[in-house]
């Protein structure tokens, strides 16, 4: 299959450019270029950052409402707060993001504070660590992401039937953060569920990523070793690193043909040494040099030969590669196979 | 006394999923599952933008309906749907529901001012409280917070989201900032859309109550410092359309046909807060089980406008069952184009309403045939727009940019109802 590769872009004011920044923030105009662009030479996804340091963008999950409905051959990953999110919405949203474009949707969520909201129904006022409302927050996604699914949706017009509401189900979670009694409101997407992402390694570890992630992004300095510490935290929780797929995040410059076959041997090095299993690019540079940049680059980079799994760790039967549609299966996961269950991980 | 009613019209479409009908899902030649997709709405959005309406309207709650086992319910998130709906029109209006219980004013205000800017100014905000405690509890809530409480709550955060909006100096609004869309029939309600509403939807069922209403709306407004003409009022019109007023009445009919028993008694229960266990259906409901209005929880408005349909004409059970048909309560106008159209025209004229969200009795059908058929005729009668003349939303309903609202002083954070 390709190597997954993913864009980052920031959508914001064309009228108050940020000089210097990567990836470099473009208008709204200029992203539905930049995506058409990407889309032609078969990037994975965009993903939809919140802003730059001290500049916020346009919201990501508009943005990605807007463009799945343009350019339907991409996927679209959403940074998205914990801070003013309660996860009910959070999780409606995404879905619905995810549902609209086939599939092909995903968050990356971004550790931080509560919302108002929920805080003021705290199951535990003392709760308060970062790390730990990352945890129960993704766990909370997941699950209602599964309570309504798809196969409940009937449609029996004979019997009157809309729904086998036997098939869906509350989740009554109660945490240190939240009390959410799901179901959703909508039944599950053809992916499974949306796709979670976790990129703030400096402020998540690796036991926490490691229950409900399914991509995780480092960064250059994060890469060496990422590989067999994920895999040791997976292993904790029982799952296996075929569940997640490991992003290397970098900068580029904007490059012409003739120098991104260089370019792309020093990404293919890199993803080959700290055992990558796609990358997210973020190019600087203005809106063409973008488009021209993934235009020279990406149809370089080295189509990932074999998957970075080990089949004998694999359960037979489990080990087929890359199953369903949807974005999800463009990583190289797994179709959905319904959540770990790990025990414990959640007082 | 409520101004006369000048100029034109305005028609939102409410994509209600299905349609507004308990049975429209299940109406011959429909597509039981197609609100489950993007496409329906895309696509009924396009044909509305085609016949120059001013908006297409979401209605929603952060909820699964209960009563999803036998009718379609809302089930796609609205800020999602109307980006992308921006992303495939020009200028129809986009209208979305959103909660001020169960949301965060900061990001709220963020998400719905890059909506309006992404679309060019073309977004709505309906605040709703969110009735019930099915919802509360997928926020940390045992019960839904006190009626007063949800609106005194509203007011402070409209404020605070306007506030945001006015403040902004990127990702500017081409239209100003976004329209505020209420629609309480309460007294707190009115109270509401009296100090911050610029479009009002409202569920009145006879044009005398509703021109009544429209006017106590416009005094509010004034007591409040604001100009009057400032106020769209749009009362809620279920249209049931055929090309004779026979073929009307047999869609009608049918629709009555369709509508599932158990998903009927079980909405009607739910509207009223009461049980129907042991009422028989040819006897009337019994007025001791119905408390006062402003006493209810929930919405008081649907429970105002069932509680006075039944001590108005008494029906029997099933004869209010299939009056309602599953749909919330807003008024059913069934009959030809032109039938419609002397109806929409006199409530106009009369000046009971500035135009109607219309909530077409099956979609897409329903739609298509108003669009096609209805709204022709309303334009021959010069009573609907031939093109739009502008961008935005503001600039479709006639609406100026007032100032923002005084922020409200008395704001306090929502009380976790345990």
């Amino acid at each position: 299959m390709p190597l997954p590769v993913l864009l980052d872009l920031v959508v914001t004011d064309t009228s108050a450019a940020t000089p210097g920044a990567d990836p470099a923030p473009v208008g709204l105009a200029a992203a539905d270029a930049i995506a058409a662009a990407a889309q032609a030479v078969g990037v994975t996804a965009l993903r939809l950052l919140d802003g730059v340091p001290g500049r916020l963008g346009v919201d990501p999950t508009v943005v990605a409402g807007y463009l799945a409905g343009r350019h339907a051959g991409l996927g679209y990953l959403v940074d998205l707060p914990t801070t003013g999110n309660a996860p009910y919405n959070a999780a409606r949203r995404v879905l619905s993001l995810d549902r609209a474009a086939s599939g092909r949707a995903g968050v990356v969520l971004r550790p931080g504070a509560g919302d108002e909201v929920s805080d003021a129904a705290v199951p535990d006022p003392a709760a308060s660590d970062p790390v730990e409302r990352w945890t129960e927050y993704a766990w909370i996604l997941g699950r209602l992401w599964e309570s309504f699914p798809r196969t409940a949706l009937l449609g029996d017009q004979e019997r009157a039937l809309v729904v086998d509401d036997a098939l869906v189900r509350e989740i009554a979670h109660t945490g240190r953060f939240y009390r959410v009694a799901g179901p959703l409101d909508g039944p599950s997407s053809v992916q499974g569920r949306p796709v979670l992402v976790a990129a703030d390694l400096d402020v998540l570890d690796w036991a926490a990523i490691a229950v409900s992630a399914d991509v995780v992004s480092v960064s250059r300095e994060q890469a060496p070793g990422a590989d067999a510490a994920l895999t040791a935290a997976l292993d904790r929780v029982g799952r296996s690193r075929v569940d997640v797929a490991l992003v290397g995040r970098t900068a580029v410059a904007p490059v012409d043909a003739g120098r991104a076959g260089a370019v792309a041997g020093e990404l293919d090095g890199w993803v080959d040494a700290d055992r990558l299993d796609g990358l997210e690019l973020q190019v600087g540079g203005d809106p063409a040099e973008i488009a021209a940049t993934l235009r020279a680059l990406v149809p370089q980079l080295v189509p990932q030969l074999v998957p970075q799994l080990v089949p004998q760790l694999v359960a037979p039967g489990r080990a087929d590669g890359p199953g369903g549609d949807g974005l999800r299966a463009s990583l190289g996961l797994r179709a959905s196979l319904g959540l770990p269950a790990v025990a414990g991980v959640l007082a | 006394m409520s101004a006369p009613v000048s100029g034109q019209l305005h028609l939102n479409v409410n994509i209600l999923n299905a349609g507004v009908f308990g049975g429209s899902w299940r109406f011959p030649g429909t597509d039981a599952l197609a609100s489950y997709s993007i496409e329906h709405y895309t696509s009924i959005a396009r044909k509305a933008e085609a016949a120059k309406l001013d908006a297409v309207f979401l209605a929603d709650g952060p909820v699964l309906d209960p009563a999803t086992r036998h009718r379609t319910g809302n089930n796609l998130e609205p800020t999602t749907v109307l980006a992308r709906i921006a992303g495939q029109t020009e200028r129809i209006g986009l209208v979305a529901t959103l909660s001020s219980s169960y949301n965060d004013p900061v990001e709220l205000a963020r998400r719905i001012g890059d909506l309006d800017h992404v679309s060019g100014g073309r977004v709505g905000w309906n605040v709703v409280t969110t009735a019930g405690a099915v919802a509360a509890a997928n926020f940390g809530r045992a019960g839904e917070p006190d009626h007063g409480l949800r609106y005194r709550r509203a007011a402070a955060f409209v404020a605070q989201v306007v506030a945001a909006w006015d403040a902004r100096t990127e990702l500017v609004s081409p239209q100003g900032r976004p329209v505020v869309v209420q629609a309480g029939g309460s007294t707190d309600g009115r109270r509401l859309a009296a100090r911050v509403g610029e479009v009002i939807f409202s569920a009145e069922q006879d044009v005398a109550a509703a021109r009544a209403f429209r006017a106590e709306l416009r005094r509010g407004a004034v007591a409040f410092g604001r100009d009057p003409d400032e106020i769209v009022v749009l009362p809620g019109l279920s249209t049931v359309l055929g090309s004779t007023e026979a073929e009307a009445r047999v869609r009608r009919e049918l629709l009555d046909e369709l509508l599932p028993d158990a998903y009927a008694r079980g909405r009607l229960a739910g509207q009223l807060g009461i049980s129907l266990e042991g009422l028989r259906d040819d006897r009337p409901v019994p007025l001791d089980l119905l408390p006062e209005p402003d006493e209810a929880g929930g919405s008081q408005t649907f429970y105002r406008l069932v509680r006075e349909i039944i001590v108005r004409e008494r029906p029997t059970l099933g004869a209010l069952l299939r009056k309602l048909s599953g749909g919330a309560g807003h008024r059913i106008v069934v009959g030809t184009p032109e039938q419609v159209a002397d109806d929409v025209e006199t409530w106009f004229r009369s000046g009971a309403a500035d135009g109607f969200n219309v909530m077409p009795d099956v979609l897409p059908s329903g739609f298509d045939d108003f669009a096609d058929h209805l709204v022709p005729e309303l334009r021959r009668r010069g009573l609907f727009r031939t093109d739009y003349t502008g961008t935005t939303l503001r600039h479709h309903l006639g609406l100026g940019l007032p100032a923002a609202p005084v922020r409200v002083p008395d704001r306090e954070p929502l009380e976790a109802a345990r």
